[in-house]
């Protein structure tokens, strides 16, 4: 083999390598595009549920009674933050902390797509939200936490999750 | 003798590296067209819903509570009351889609512009859509047939919203490429799906 074959085939491997690089950034610009549409998705069905925890009663005593509640020890504890009896579904929720624990699952409309919602809510310390505690107070937070669950994540690729939090106080108009 | 086969295996190799760089450039533009689109779409949509969530979360701002806050609701259209310039006089909102005819001279056939008007004002449009459709919820979930009428105006609890953007301008396909029932372009698009606007100011 001459010394031209030689530098042919070199310059050949140099040119694949480079093209396999090229081809790599494409897919991967790609994924980006893909998954910032996955996003916008999973922030649509985020966002709904936030909308409709914000409609919901601060607690499940604040719902049944209009007086005003002086201390907090009269709300629901906080290792029975839940859905409450009968409530096995998101319109028969009454308050916020109906959706501690809750994992739905919703297809995204016009995608063959599924994203998978799970929910977490607690008692936070007012001066410092960012602190769940375990007693009661005024100021619970909801976590959600949404991800796409189907399709299944690719065996390279990654998959964010979206994570949202509110959080809604008790007020009372006298 | 050695000095032929050198030439003739450069040939078939330089051969081969031509194609696949052309081929390269091919699938780099088409790539690049598509994703263009698809991050341009995003953006316009993202906007686009941006502002009519803002304005839908505002609906019934300094309306008197004695007062309905949506004055009609339509499959494509919605007529709202809030409070725009705080001078104690609600202002009359309305987001409607208009026709696709209006969007002609563009390639893409679905495209239609979306308008908002206040008051008595001359409409603008603040958008382009391919689907803009409203849900209307009462507080069980129950939808209510559109259009609703009047003396259910007042039942709404939440407005869902369904609205898809897409490219106005697209990736051509050669016939070859077009399947049965298929476009004839690529047009990149992305969808806002159901987003529940539970107006705070509604659920009085």
């Amino acid at each position: 083999m001459s010394n031209h074959t030689i530098l042919t085939i070199g310059a050949f491997i140099l040119l694949t390598s480079i093209l396999l690089g090229f081809y790599q950034l494409l897919g991967s610009t790609g994924d980006d595009i893909s998954n910032a549409q996955d996003l916008i998705l999973a922030t649509t069905i985020a966002t709904s549920y936030i909308e409709l925890a914000q409609g919901l009663a601060f607690d499940e005593f604040t719902d049944t009674t209009s007086a005003a509640i002086g201390n907090p020890s009269a709300l629901t504890p906080a290792y029975k933050l839940g859905s409450d009896t009968g409530e096995d579904s998101l319109a028969l929720f009454n308050d916020f902390d109906d959706l501690n624990g809750l994992v739905i699952e919703k297809l995204a409309t016009g995608a063959n797509k599924r994203f998978t919602t799970a929910f977490t809510v607690c008692y936070v310390d007012p001066e410092n939200v960012d602190v769940p505690v375990t007693s009661q107070t005024f100021l619970k937070r909801l976590d959600l936490k949404t991800w796409r669950s189907f399709p299944p994540l690719s065996r390279s690729g990654s998959l964010d999750t979206l994570r949202l939090s509110i959080g809604l106080g008790y007020f009372h108009f006298d | 003798m050695q000095y032929i086969l050198d030439y003739v295996a450069a040939a078939i190799l330089g051969a081969a590296l031509l194609l696949i760089i052309l081929n390269a450039n091919d699938t780099s533009a088409e790539s690049h067209s598509l994703y263009n689109g698809d991050a341009l779409v995003q953006e316009i949509l993202v906007q686009t819903v941006f502002l009519l969530e803002g304005e839908l979360r505002n609906m019934g701002v300094g309306v008197p509570e004695n007062q309905g806050c949506i004055l009609r609701a339509d499959t494509s259209t919605i007529w709202f009351l809030y409070d725009i310039d705080r001078n104690a006089i609600p202002d009359t909102v309305r987001y409607y889609s208009g026709s696709v005819d209006e969007f002609a001279p563009t390639p893409n056939e679905l495209d239609r512009p979306l308008y908002r008007k206040v008051n008595s004002e001359k409409s603008l449009v603040v958008g382009s859509v391919t689907i803009f459709r409203f849900r209307y919820l009462t507080r069980l979930g129950q939808a209510l047939s559109t259009p609703v009428v009047a003396g259910q105006l007042s039942e709404i609890h939440s407005v869902e919203i369904t609205m898809e953007v897409q490219n106005p301008y697209a990736m051509s396909r050669s016939e070859k490429q077009v399947g049965a029932g298929e476009r004839n372009a690529l047009y990149s698009s992305s969808i806002w799906q159901q987003t529940r606007l539970a107006s705070q100011n509604n659920r009085r």
